[in-house]
């Protein structure tokens, strides 16, 4: 759906985003991460035809993209990360995705606009002035201007950033719902939490380059360094994690409260050997499930190895 | 219709809706038709038995000695020559010249910078326009304004039996094409700069520069300032429209016709390329701020 | 109380002491060129100072210049350049040489020359004579003054003549009256005693001409010259080096009106743009008096008639010319006929009794005015309150309407009716509360 091949933007000395090369598949949640300066921004300005790249190349839909291709820019609707302040608060919000619905020639837009509201839940302030949203309010109206023209690609920039938890959900349920239905979604967030949640692929920008692309569980089982297997019992003895230890598929094990910690190679499967051992010593295990790495820790991993790999060369980029 | 063509049609009716629902506009309308009010109903106070003499009022006193010292008595003369209303358009336009052009600068700066301008981008509109959006509202309200300050001029002149000259109505016209170049310049001082402010500056500062070599040229003052003056002045005059509004006026007065068509389409392409500048300017430097 | 008398008689006197120490402006000897230039009207004299570096001059028409060492001073009660020349007045005589009429400069000898208005039915009957015509035109004027004076003298002599035969006739006939003599013959010899005639001046000239002088005549085409003066012994005057600008009327040959208000006689105005409006407020009737008018570059007229004035160069503006001959002016007021209005003499009268004031009246030659001249020759223009738009027009002798003499009388008073407009000005504002009070109720949340 989308690629990206060398992609540059220089900002006079300053590489703000170097050689990127990005594959969003057809009908995926992609995910893109990358701290503040990273070069996140810069590259979704090119996406969308913003910001003109310095150099590299940008593929939409198997075409060359440029601003000029506006039959290319309808196909993408696009939630920034914050409505602009102040604007068109004068509108009721069917008023506002009525602008929108006819600056993109919908025709009979009505319709469409009665099922989205309905849809994000807010067909009861379809009438009522945007200047009297709440946030949320706000952020799920954007959405629904965002599919109006029922665009194949759908770029969310920080979608819930700052919502409350039922808002959190609504988002995450419209987002999943409309992958569902075949949308390609562009995720950029700082949430990690979230974005584990709904991303089947990721992309991790820092410093301008592309340090990891891959699918969500293949990113994070390639970045865990061991397994972890966590057993919770009805009691912990207190001996019992030095008796796992000598088991030989044990590389260490712990206990934590009623939990006991067993850490075991990145191969095979040793959950079984492991409820044996445990039911052969009187002890219940009430569950027993393996712990992955979080896509925050996998996060942290890839950004901290590259800052302890500038740093070891003295910070030169 | 071509997609910027629709574009600009679809944002033009949103933003004349909001100014006809904002107070804005009807403030300085009515700011200007009490201006007009005032001095027409002072210049019928200063007439007496020999006719029109300012120094029998005192606003009119006061702004005839000002209006001599400046530009000389054939001026004033000329500009009272045929009643008060000539005189009376200029003022009474001015506040809603001044509201619509100001306005239209304050808010491009201030819609680029909260990301208004780039979430319009996000579908089939660009840049170009969202400006020629602002343009033809800016052009619309103009053209109410005038055709609503030309029947409250003629009322007031039927009730105290002024009449409208042929002065008043070439100036009526070019005044409306005036606009539309200043109207330009604004947009392209919105976009050179990054913010309202700037903008803001930029605009006032264009026109008040055009102004002053315009009045330098136009004034008494001898010698060395004015000799300046001109020199600015023809440098300046090619790019400036109060040269083209002058010089539509200045051929009119001789009944040259075709000259002052010329004037007004002069001042129409000085608007086209200043608009297209503008155009390149926004392409060029994106629509973020 | 005799204190305060004493202080405010010191006060007064310190007051016009000041006028002993007021600072005497500063005379200064300078080369000025010295110009006679034709206006459109008349010949009217200005100079070009040292740190003037521009003459402006009518084009195509003969102007005078000298050169010559005066005193210059600025006199600042009336804010302008003026020449002493009785102190210091020192012609020069030399050559000019003009450029850019040619490919190369020419240089111009001081010519004599003289210059002269006839008397005709128009008032500008100009004429200027040079070389020997211009000695001929003077002695010409000269013998006809010559003339005229001897007749004076001849006039003189023959009253006195006449008076003293006159009262000897009268004495005789007393005397033989009382003498109880028949007086028939000497009465009717003092019937047939008549007057001399008074001799008549001569009427050929409006303006007759002056005594021969010399002087540089320019009449150059319309555009820019410089000059330089060359003293007589070929070397270049420093300071000399003039530009001339020469320029025509854009438009001639339009009427103006001279208004004329019954109540300000001595203050008349003037309408001069061609698509002007009078407006008046019917207090007193108008006497007009139209006139050519000519329209020049503001700036440049005002330069030519006085060196250091100041002008709009970008403005065009309206000299009166002279006045049309044997005009008539076509009067028009609504639902009634035009009438058609012709010069007539008047005569201002003061108002009899404690009152201050006058009144224009018809001239009457024959009756009340007999021996006196009139006033004012003008078209009068009856104005009644009731009469909101007066039209006029005025045609030559030959019943030819005049192109631009079209002019609207309008009768302005102020009434309170007025006070509508202040309602139409602010009804924007009412407008507004209707659109946002509907926009309110219809999205109320």
């Amino acid at each position: 759906m989308i690629q990206t091949k060398n992609l540059t933007k220089r900002y006079g000395k300053f590489t703000a985003v170097d050689q990127v090369n990005l594959n969003i598949p057809a009908g995926e949640i992609y995910g893109f991460l990358g701290p503040n300066g990273a070069g996140k921004t810069s590259t979704i300005m090119m996406l969308l035809g913003i910001v003109k790249p310095t150099t590299g190349e940008i593929r939409l839909f198997d075409e060359p993209y440029s601003p000029k291709r506006l039959d290319l820019r309808r196909r993408i609707g696009v939630v920034p990360e914050k409505h602009p302040q102040g604007m068109w608060t004068w509108m009721t919000a069917g008023e506002y995705l009525q602008m929108f619905a006819e600056l993109f020639g919908l025709e009979d837009s009505g319709k469409r606009i009665d099922h989205l509201l309905e849809r994000v839940g807010l067909a009861e302030v379809k009438n009522k002035k945007f200047s009297e949203f709440s946030r949320g309010m706000v952020q799920k109206l954007s959405i629904v201007r965002a599919l109006l023209h029922d665009p194949d690609i759908l770029f969310l920039d920080e979608p819930i950033s700052g919502l409350d938890p039922f808002g959190v959900k609504q988002i995450r349920d419209l987002i999943l719902e409309e992958n569902r239905e075949g949308r390609t979604i562009f995720i950029s967030s700082h949430i990690l939490s979230e974005m584990e949640k709904v991303c089947q692929r990721v992309a991790i920008i820092f410093s301008g380059k592309l340090m990891a692309e891959d699918q969500m569980k293949s990113l994070l089982t390639t970045l865990a360094k061991d397994r972890e297997i966590h057993v919770d019992l009805e009691e912990l003895p207190a001996d019992l994690a030095a008796k796992v230890k000598t088991l030989d598929f044990v590389q260490d094990a712990t206990g934590e409260e009623k939990t006991l910690i067993v850490k075991v190679p990145k191969t095979g499967d040793y959950r079984k050997a492991l409820s044996k051992y445990l039911i052969d010593q009187d002890l219940v295990p009430l569950s027993i499930h393996e712990k992955s790495l979080s896509l925050e820790e996998a996060f942290v991993t890839i950004t901290k190895e590259n800052i302890n790999l500038f740093a070891g060369i003295g910070g030169e980029k | 219709m071509n997609h910027r063509a629709h574009a600009t049609t679809v944002l033009a009716k949103r933003r004349i809706v909001e100014t006809l629902i904002s107070p804005g506009f009807y403030v300085a309308q009515t700011i200007g038709l009490v201006l007009a009010y005032l001095l027409v109903a002072g210049f019928v106070r200063a007439i007496d038995s020999s006719g029109f003499d300012y120094a029998l009022n005192p606003a009119y006193e006061l702004i005839g000695r000002s209006l001599v010292g400046a530009f000389g008595a054939t001026f004033v003369e000329k500009l009272f020559s045929e009643g008060p209303f000539l005189f009376t358009l200029y003022i009474a336009f001015l506040p809603v010249l001044l509201y619509l052009a100001v306005s239209s600068v304050f808010r491009f700066g201030l819609e680029k910078k909260v990301g208004a301008l780039e979430l319009i981008t996000y579908g089939p509109a660009d840049g170009t326009s969202y400006f020629l959006a602002a343009l033809i509202k800016d052009i619309l309200m103009t053209a109410i304004y005038l055709v609503v300050l030309l029947v409250f001029l003629l009322i007031a002149g039927v009730l105290n039996n002024l009449i409208l000259g042929p002065s008043f109505y070439s100036s009526l016209i070019i005044l409306f094409f005036l606009s539309v170049a200043i109207y330009s310049y604004g947009i392209f001082a919105s976009s050179l700069t990054d913010n309202s402010a700037s903008a803001i500056a930029v605009f006032l500062g264009l026109i008040l520069f055009f102004i002053v070599i315009m009045m330098g040229s136009f004034t008494v003052v001898s010698g060395y300032v004015r000799n300046l003056a001109s020199v600015f002045a023809w440098i300046i005059k090619w790019i400036s429209p109060l040269f083209y509004w002058d010089l539509a006026l200045r051929v009119v007065q001789v009944g040259n016709w075709g000259m002052y068509l010329v004037g007004i389409a002069l001042l129409l392409v000085l608007s086209a390329v200043v608009l297209l500048i503008s155009h390149l300017t926004i392409k060029a430097r994106g629509v973020r701020s | 109380m005799k204190v305060l008398r004493i202080a405010a008689a010191a006060l007064l006197l310190l007051l016009c002491t000041g006028v002993l120490f007021a600072d005497v402006p500063v005379r200064e000897e300078q080369f000025i060129y010295s110009i006679l230039a034709f206006n459109g009207r008349d010949y009217a004299g200005t100079f070009a100072r040292e740190e003037a570096d521009t003459i402006y001059l009518v084009a195509d028409v003969d102007n005078f210049i000298t050169v010559r060492n005066v005193f210059v001073y600025f006199w600042p009660i009336t804010q302008d350049w003026k020449t002493d020349t009785s102190t210091l007045n020192v012609p020069f005589e030399g050559t000019l040489e003009l450029g850019g009429r040619q490919a190369e400069p020419e240089k111009l000898g001081m010519t004599p020359y003289t210059y002269y208005n006839i008397r005709g039915e128009y008032e500008l009957n100009w004429k200027v004579a040079k070389e020997a015509e211009a000695e001929a035109a003077w002695q010409h004027y000269q013998g006809l003054m010559d003339a005229y004076w001897r007749s004076v003298s001849e006039y003189y002599e023959k009253r006195a003549a006449y008076e003293a035969m006159l009262n000897e006739l009268t004495i005789t006939i007393t005397r033989m009256r009382n003498e109880g003599k028949d007086v028939t013959a000497l009465i009717d010899a003092l019937r047939e005693l008549k007057a001399p005639p008074e001799p008549q001046y001569p009427t050929e000239y409006i303006v007759p001409p002056v005594p021969v002088q010399k002087a540089f005549i320019l009449n150059l085409p319309v555009g820019e010259y410089q000059i330089r003066f060359f003293t007589e012994d070929g070397q270049i005057m420093e300071g000399s080096e003039r530009r001339i600008v020469a320029f025509e009327k854009r438009r001639a040959e339009a009427i103006g009106l001279e208004v004329i208000p019954g109540d300000k006689w001595t203050r008349p105005v003037e309408s001069k743009t061609p698509a002007s409006v009078l407006y008046i407020d019917g207090s007193t009737d108008l006497y007009i008096r139209p006139f050519f008018q000519q329209e020049y570059n503001d700036l440049f007229y005002e330069k030519m008639r006085k060196n250091d004035a100041k002008g709009n160069p970008t403005l065009m503006k309206w000299v009166r010319i002279q006045q049309v001959p044997r005009a008539r002016v076509e009067v028009t007021r609504p639902s009634l006929e035009s009438q058609m209005v012709l010069e007539e003499p008047f005569y201002v009268e003061q108002v009899k009794g404690a009152a201050l004031g006058y009144q224009i009246v018809p001239f009457d030659p024959e009756g009340k005015h007999k021996d006196r001249e009139p006033s004012l020759q003008a078209f009068h223009v009856p104005i009644s309150k009731d009469q909101r738009v007066i039209r006029l027009r005025v045609q030559d002798k030959e019943g030819q309407y005049l192109p631009s003499s079209q002019r609207q009388i309008r009768i302005v008073t102020p009434s309170r009716i007025g006070i509508v407009s202040l309602i139409l000005a602010v009804l924007p504002l009412a407008v507004m509360i209707i659109v946002m009070a509907r926009r309110s109720r219809r999205y109320t949340s």
